[in-house]
């Protein structure tokens, strides 16, 4: 039997879920990032005219400092799921996808102390308007990134991690870590330099 | 196959196989939907392109029914106020033809024929995401239809004058239709590029990519880079309508909402559409004269440069002085530069030509016809761009910024039927060939003439005017622009014509195929 009479070999398909999954990711984070371009611009053009932007001592550093603590531990949770997809070590995966959503969740509750802790009104003024709307646009995200956790943990859960389920699971800690560092510009942008 | 055969050659050959049955995707063969229930479950991409392109043709014809309407406005025949019933409704016209052209008509007219082409040139059965494709395809249209029922219904990207009652919630619709549409495209481009860098068949790296498909995967990384831009325009300017008593940027009783989303479709965001054009045209003419480039590298680095000129999220001007961006020396260079990947183009066709067969037959054939006009528009636009950044001239804010416009849409159409033609078994099935020629030649000369009369107004307006109203004066022009915005319609239902009939006649195949299948079975079974 010649060489070239053999059975091709089964074609070796890169991640296509990872490949589609960085690309939306990079979209999501473009429109974030225009968003908060559109806040500095605004914030700067206030400056320049002398108004204040947003009343002294209504932002305050200490909840969206926990959040950021909070969000980067979630970095090792998701990452702790994609090791254990990649292990096939069902159990540890569970646990890191769920101790995941909980940090998620966590986060949700602290945006909510937030917008209780300010009080602003979305037509309060141009600085109000803009903090909920970079702010709102986070909290959807992370809430997308939750709902791809959640059915990446339900699929864990009806069986064992195979090749797709790893994949889904490293799409999944993309958009999550991309959703990390849309919040680290929030905390730098809105909350530290305020 | 050998080892000794390129994989290369080998799916381009299967993507060109004009004449000969389409390769049958598994979709086709194993229990594909069919009847009704075949545009909503089907999961054959090259399917979901069928519907991408049929209907943004369609929706073609209600836009250039519209720029009909438009440049009759510009005539002394009927003032502009009288046409729609107030200067409010016709700039929600005016906006709505530019718009609908961009995000309705040439993108998804784009899209869909990379959905069905790409994946037969990369040698992928598929997409990479089918159901991907599908929920791309229907929420474009559900998103399309709020787009233009809430424009109709009084909403729009702002107004004129004062707007009353619920007009302002018709808009917060137009804005939601708009986000949807442009998500859409968003999601049909990622499968596209996930197809051609994911899906390509072994053997086939990023530098063997046939150029459609190159010019596709370049494309997705424009729109990925700039639409999502526009989703945070989106954002913005809702969250502003909603709390319009607090700041003054997208209130409704002014035309701002418009303004934060028009560097869309000015240049240099607007050669996003124009990027597959160079594809197109490389494809189609290689064909034609049956060459290959001896450069393909070089074919690469034009589509690529010209998709990077084409990046348009950083050249929005309404929340900085617009002085301080569009006389910038970037936006001034990306102007200028956008000229010399269409001249690099040409000489590419040309090398080919001369590499290829010179016969009479293979010259005046429908892709290259239609390459050689989509290139000429795209070359006219590209040279209006680099005129109207050049400051002197001071034509930066006036219709020659529609010069542009209307030469690019145009070359995307004519691309568009270019690559009916050039691909026509992939995608709908023969075309008739008068019919995608004269589609051609209307689009070609509407569109050269709006470029023409577009450029002209905008060396002879005194003030800055976009909507070109103030041309009123002078009747020779505004009977130029009326004509080129007929033998654009006509055009466009020409090229809706031939889809048409490429479909019946695709139909007829597959029927007398199913016969013939049938009545074998039967023969066979009464053997048994």
């Amino acid at each position: 039997m010649r060489t070239t009479e053999l059975p091709a070999a089964e074609a070796i398909r890169p991640r296509t879920v990872v490949v589609g999954a960085l690309l939306a990711t990079g979209a999501a984070f473009i429109a974030f990032a225009a968003l908060v371009s559109v806040y500095v611009q605004q914030r700067q053009q206030a400056a320049a005219l002398g108004e204040e932007w947003f009343p002294s001592g209504t932002v305050e550093l200490g909840p969206a400092g926990m959040m950021m603590m909070t969000l980067a531990l979630s970095i090792v949770t998701v990452q702790w799921a994609v090791q254990a997809a990649r292990a096939e070590d069902r159990p540890h995966g569970f646990i890191a996808l769920g101790v995941t959503l909980m940090f998620g969740a966590a986060v949700i509750n602290q945006f909510w102390f937030v917008y209780q802790d300010t009080a602003f009104a979305i037509d309060g003024g141009r600085a109000e308007l803009l903090f909920y709307a970079v702010t709102g646009s986070f909290i959807a995200m992370l809430i997308a990134a939750m709902a791809m956790v959640t059915v990446t943990t339900i699929r864990s859960l009806l069986g064992p991690f195979g090749r797709d389920l790893a994949h889904a699971v490293q799409a999944s800690a993309l958009f999550w870590h991309m959703c990390v560092l849309c919040y680290f510009l929030v905390w730098y942008v809105v909350f530290i330099t305020k | 196959m050998t080892l000794t055969e390129s994989p290369v050659a080998e799916s381009e050959a299967a993507a060109d196989a004009d004449g000969a049955a389409a390769p049958a995707s598994p979709a086709e063969t194993l229990g594909a939907p069919r009847g009704l229930a075949q545009p909503f479950m089907t999961s054959d991409a090259a399917q979901v392109g069928r519907l991408f392109v049929v209907t943004s043709l369609l929706l073609g014809l209600g836009a250039a029914a519209i720029g009909v309407l438009l440049s009759l406005g510009r005539t002394d025949a009927v003032a502009p106020d009288d046409l729609f019933g107030g200067l409010n409704a016709y700039f929600r016209m005016w906006t709505l033809y530019r718009a609908s052209l961009v995000l309705l008509v040439v993108l998804p007219l784009l899209l869909g024929l990379a959905l069905a082409v790409v994946p037969a040139q990369v040698g992928a059965g598929n997409v990479a995401f089918p159901r991907a494709a599908l929920a791309s395809f229907w929420s474009w249209l559900i998103g399309a239809v709020i787009m233009v029922a809430s424009v109709l219904a009084g909403g729009g990207w702002g107004a004129l004058d004062g707007v009353t009652g619920n007009e302002s919630d018709a808009m917060a619709l137009t804005l939601l239709g708009t986000g949807l549409v442009i998500v859409a495209l968003l999601l049909g481009a990622i499968v596209v590029a996930t197809t051609v860098i994911s899906l390509r068949q072994t053997g086939m790296s990023l530098l063997d990519v046939p150029p459609f498909s190159w010019s596709m995967l370049v494309t997705a990384v424009v729109w990925l880079f700039s639409l999502p831009v526009a989703i945070a325009n989106i954002i913005v300017i809702y969250a502003d309508l909603r709390g319009r008593q607090a700041i003054a940027f997208g209130r409704p009783e002014s035309p701002d909402i418009w303004l934060q989303l028009d560097w869309l479709v000015e240049q240099p965001a607007v050669y996003a559409m124009a990027v597959p054009v160079l594809g197109i045209v490389f494809s189609a003419v290689g064909k034609a004269v049956d060459a290959r480039s001896s450069r393909p590298e070089a074919i690469l680095v034009v589509v690529g440069l010209f998709g990077l000129l084409a990046m348009g999220g950083w050249s929005q001007d309404y929340f900085t002085a617009p002085q301080d961006l569009r006389d910038g020396l970037v936006y001034v260079a990306f102007g200028l530069a956008a000229v010399v990947p269409v001249v690099a183009t040409a000489g590419g066709v040309g090398e080919l030509v001369m590499r290829g067969s010179k016969t009479r037959d293979r010259l005046l054939s429908t892709p290259m016809l239609g390459a050689g006009a989509a290139l000429k528009l795209l070359g006219a636009a590209a040279l209006v761009g680099a005129l109207r950044v050049i400051e002197p001239l001071d034509l930066l804010e006036t219709s020659a910024t529609w010069a542009v416009f209307h030469g690019v849409v145009a070359a995307g159409l004519i691309a568009g039927v270019a690559a009916l033609a050039t691909w026509s078994q992939l995608l709908l099935g023969p075309i008739q060939q008068r019919l995608a020629v004269g589609a051609i030649m209307l689009l070609g000369v509407g569109g050269g003439l709006l470029v023409l009369a577009d450029l002209i107004s905008g060396f002879i307006a005194d003030d800055p005017d976009l909507m070109a109203l103030a041309l009123d004066g002078n009747a020779a022009l505004n009977g130029v622009v009326l004509i080129g915005s007929l033998l654009l319609a006509a055009g466009l239902a020409a090229a809706l014509f031939a889809a048409a009939s490429a479909l019946r006649a695709r139909a007829a195949r597959e029927r007398s195929e199913l016969e013939r299948e049938s009545g074998a079975r039967a023969a066979g079974s009464e053997a048994a």
